[in-house]
């Protein structure tokens, strides 16, 4: 250190100011009125947040719709608080109790964000094999019965710093529904992209929502429908599984992104096809599907010793569901959204036992595989468990 | 249902998790309640295809790669959480750009005192002998603050002490970095190149506290910035284990309806199901702004603490974007790890322009391949941009707005991002999220989405923050940690805030017992 010591106004001034501290602390804090200031739920942002993103949702069903025998529609209004708006493209995730059982099950939303503005929601469930919570909800649900939603999530939303202007959107089945909401979203002027839709079915009578699509496709030169049937061959009709021929076929001039949701099998002819069109990664879009089984011959009982707020309980389990399966089995609530690994709502800690991840389904964070913290949603007991949920 | 323990602590965030992890390591009966799935708060990360992004760390100072000075490293150390993190080391401190052409001004910095003091010569030639002076004076503050740090009960008479031995410490102690950069004798540049923090602080340096900005400059610049490699999350889930190895109990998915005050005295909390926790110290890592507004009784909070919350002024609102990007970092060109730019070197017209969502250009972006390349799969790479804002600007969206103004906001920053550079990102994006003040009121319930705790003002800076809180500690059985304490914001401070409000707290507890 220099021997010329420092000052910045002279030393007996600087140590003066020093000192002057105290007081105009002091001065500072008791100027102010002995009122609290404004509470934080007040301010404007924390109640957009609030109202985007509710801790849950009390729905009231208002009107069901029967589409020929395969599937319905449910409307819902709000029993109290405005409905959460959201980007097309994204889902509800609904809690119910059957049984013993506590499950949440997600769906896409079919009506536009708009909608929601205007208080009203729309999901379509499809009659499924071996579906427990859609045949339930097709058997169970009517018009008046109150139900519990939470916050719309989900991904597969239209980003326009990140996608193409044009979307190709490949739908299969029930996966039409994020892409019916997000039609009716270019049409009601609320997203600025252009959408083929390219809607794959076994034949015309599975078609869902035909006379809006058509409307749609017909008055709205940013919207395209094209049905493609692959048990019949109609005219007027596609013939065969969407893939790269169709997509070049309908696809629009100029770069595009293609949004995938669909069943199962969908997803495996595509992921053979789509390599063929040649495309970044990034203009390839899978809404995220998990059934929550797998099938083995011999499915092994565990047992799980689950640990929530310092209490233990144990629970049975089949090496062939899913941990999250034996939780909602038992009843044991645990904050699951998205059911296939991705929104991490239900991370919990393994705290001994071995589970299986399949191949792909592994989204933790890299500092949680290294603690041993697992997505029960996507994991398969291969062991006895003790996992710690809260 | 009632429960007892010796000490509650509210909130997972990096203040609570470290005092949490002291109180467990010191035997103390501990819970920890996090209203989140996940502990953390804002030292988190999230997973987008096939990216982990930080959620808002971009240099841990307090680690010391440089000199092994390293206070916080200790703290992991002590409450067993050290081992179970593993640090990158970074050798840049930030490139400095403005958009304002005139000002000609694109500086790289490098962290270490000589490396900074020599790159500083070669874009001010002539200014050595100052900066030598500068860092001469960094290091004298640095000393006076180890031995404050290092009282453990506040004695009046060691004010005698300070004022005695630590002279060049009170003579700059009440000004602003403007104040002693002038009068040292720095030149325009020198001091436009040497306020290159000050976004990390959000305080405009000609009202700054020279004290505050110039331990951050000892702690980055000679002591030395890193990274951990699993993000921050590997550091909030590190304290998390030790907390628990060490018998803690930790309930997430659990909020707090209440801390229970009774005769004056924190006594524990009510849960939002009714539960009633019992404890002989609360440690709050919630905001005292929520604590005071929500959690407390109204009519049990004193007159003299209303007037300070009053008082205070909320700090900067945080918005980013993280960006997946499909090329790797080498051949867009991305070569440095922390990017500061800003509109003008004039940090007080960017602080102004920052409360307005039309001339808001301040960024601070980061290249985490630049710490280490397999952050990101081969052939891509990670870029992510914090801007902060002054107000409360963002409280004006409406819902229907919302998505718009945040894709707009988005856009202007790569944009700017594009233009300062003059790297073309925005078609190599492949995974992009944007978090605006209404995800951090999500996901922290901070106010008006406050990430920057109080604003450190002339009249709250942190000098005199610690000064009255050695002499004023409000209400008793109650301890603050986090980035609204005494500290300010920041992982390090709050980190250190949290340590030193468990180590109050076990002060008070082992004082009762007797």
């Amino acid at each position: 250190m220099s021997k010329k010591k420092f000052s910045v106004n002279g030393n007996l001034k600087d140590s003066l100011n020093t000192v002057k501290f105290l007081t105009e602390r002091k001065q500072f804090i008791n100027s102010a009125a002995a009122v609290l200031p404004k509470r934080t739920d007040d301010f404007g942002v924390n109640k957009v947040a609030k109202s985007l993103h509710p801790k849950e949702q009390k729905l009231i069903i208002s009107r069901i719709e029967e589409h020929s025998n395969i599937a319905k529609s449910y409307y819902f209004k709000s029993e109290a608080a405005p409905l959460a708006y959201f980007k097309a493209g994204q889902y509800l995730t609904f809690r119910l109790e059957i049984g013993n059982s506590v499950v949440t099950r997600s769906y896409s939303i079919a009506s536009s964000p708009a909608s929601a503005l205007n208080g009203e929601y729309q999901i379509t469930v499809k009659r499924i094999n071996d579906g427990f919570v859609s045949d339930y909800i097709l058997d169970n649900w009517s018009v008046g019965d109150k139900v519990t939603a939470y916050a719309p999530e989900g991904n597969m939303t239209y980003n326009p710093l990140r996608d193409a202007k044009n979307i190709v959107a490949i739908a299969g089945g029930s996966g039409i529904t994020p892409f019916l909401s997000l039609a009716r979203a270019i049409d009601q002027g609320n997203e600025d992209c252009s959408l083929t839709l390219l809607y794959g079915c076994r034949t015309s009578d599975e078609i869902l929502f035909k006379a809006e699509l058509d409307s749609l496709s017909e008055k709205n030169e940013k919207i395209n429908v094209i049905y493609v049937l692959s048990h019949s061959d109609e005219e007027g009709y596609e013939k065969g599984f969407v893939g790269a021929d169709i997509i070049r076929k309908y696809a629009p001039e100029g770069n595009y992104s293609i949004f995938v949701c669909g069943p199962g099998g969908m997803y495996k002819f595509l992921e053979a096809e789509l390599p063929k069109l040649e495309k970044e990664r990034k203009y390839i879009r899978f809404e995220v599907f998990s059934s929550g089984k797998k099938t083995q011959e011999d499915a092994k009982e565990y047992s799980i010793t689950v640990i929530n707020r310092g209490n233990e309980s144990v629970i049975k389990a089949s090496s062939n569901e899913t941990v999250l399966c034996a939780f909602e089995r038992a009843g044991i609530e645990v904050p699951a959204r998205c059911h296939t690994g991705e929104c991490g709502f239900c991370r919990s800690k393994l705290v001994s036992g071995k589970v299986y991840i399949p191949e792909g389904e592994d989204r933790r964070r890299i500092a949680d595989m290294q603690f041993n913290f697992i997505h029960p949603c996507c994991c398969y007991p291969e062991s006895d468990l003790v996992i710690r949920i809260n | 249902m009632v429960k007892n323990y010796d000490a509650i602590v509210i909130g997972a965030g990096n203040g609570g998790l470290v005092a949490a992890a002291r109180l467990a390591k010191e035997g103390k009966k501990t819970l920890l309640v996090e209203r989140h799935n996940l502990p953390g708060g804002f030292a988190t990360s999230f997973v987008r295809g096939r990216f982990e992004f930080e959620a808002s760390l971009h240099e841990l100072c307090g680690i010391g790669s440089i000199t092994g000075k390293s206070p916080l490293l200790k703290i992991f150390q002590e409450v067993g959480a050290a081992d179970k993190i593993e640090w990158v080391a970074l050798d840049e401190a930030y490139r400095l750009i403005t958009l304002d052409e005139k000002e000609n001004c694109d500086y790289l910095m490098p962290l270490g005192k000589e490396a900074f003091i020599n790159k500083l010569e070669e874009y001010d030639p002539g200014s050595s002998a100052v900066v030598t002076k500068i860092f001469d004076l960094i290091e004298s503050i640095e000393k006076t603050l180890d031995f404050v740090s290092n009282i453990e009960d506040f004695k009046p008479s060691m004010i005698k002490e300070i004022f005695s031995e630590h002279t060049e410490f009170l003579k700059v102690a009440n000004y602003s970095v403007d104040e002693v950069l002038k009068s040292v004798g720095a030149s325009k540049k020198t001091r436009d190149i040497l306020n290159g923090y000050w976004c990390y602080l959000g305080q405009p340096t000609d009202e700054l506290n020279v004290i505050h900005y110039f331990t951050m400059l000892h702690s980055y610049i000679i002591d030395g910035a890193v990274i951990p490699k699993g993000r921050s999350h590997q550091i909030s889930t590190a304290l998390l284990e030790a907390f628990t190895e060490n018998g803690g109990e930790a309930w997430f998915n659990t909020s707090v309806k209440k801390i229970n005050i009774e005769n004056g005295k924190a006594t524990g909390v009510t849960l939002e199901d009714g539960t009633k926790i019992n404890a002989k110290a609360v440690i709050c890592n919630a905001s005292p702004y929520n604590a005071y507004t929500k959690l407390i009784d109204e009519n049990a909070i004193p007159e003299k603490l209303k007037k300070e919350v009053r008082a205070k002024t909320l700090g900067a609102k945080g918005f980013a974007v993280f960006l997946g990007l499909n090329r790797s970092a080498d051949e867009l060109g991305l070569n440095n790890h922390t990017y500061f730019i800003y509109p003008t070197n004039d940090n007080r017209k960017c602080y102004e322009m920052s409360k307005k969502l039309e001339t808001n250009d301040v960024q601070a972006t980061v290249c985490l391949n630049r710490a280490f390349d397999d952050c990101s799969p081969e052939g891509t790479s990670i870029l992510y941009m914090t801007s902060i804002f002054a107000g409360d600007e963002w409280s004006k969206i409406s819902v229907e707005d919302y998505h718009k103004t945040k894709f707009a906001f988005a856009e202007k920053m790569i944009d700017n991002f594009e233009k300062a550079t003059g790297i073309a990102i925005r078609d190599y994006i492949e995974e992009i999220e944007i978090s605006t003040p209404m995800t951090y009121a999500r996901y922290t319930d901070a106010p008006a989405g406050t990430i920057y705790g109080y604003e450190a003002t002339k009249e709250d800076g942190i000098v005199k923050r610690i000064v009255f809180d050695m002499i004023d500690k409000g209400i008793p059985g109650l301890y603050f940690a986090g980035g609204y304490t005494t500290r300010h914001m920041g992982y390090s401070p709050s980190y250190t805030t949290g340590d030193m409000a468990a180590k109050n707290a076990l002060l008070s507890i082992k004082k009762e017992a007797k």
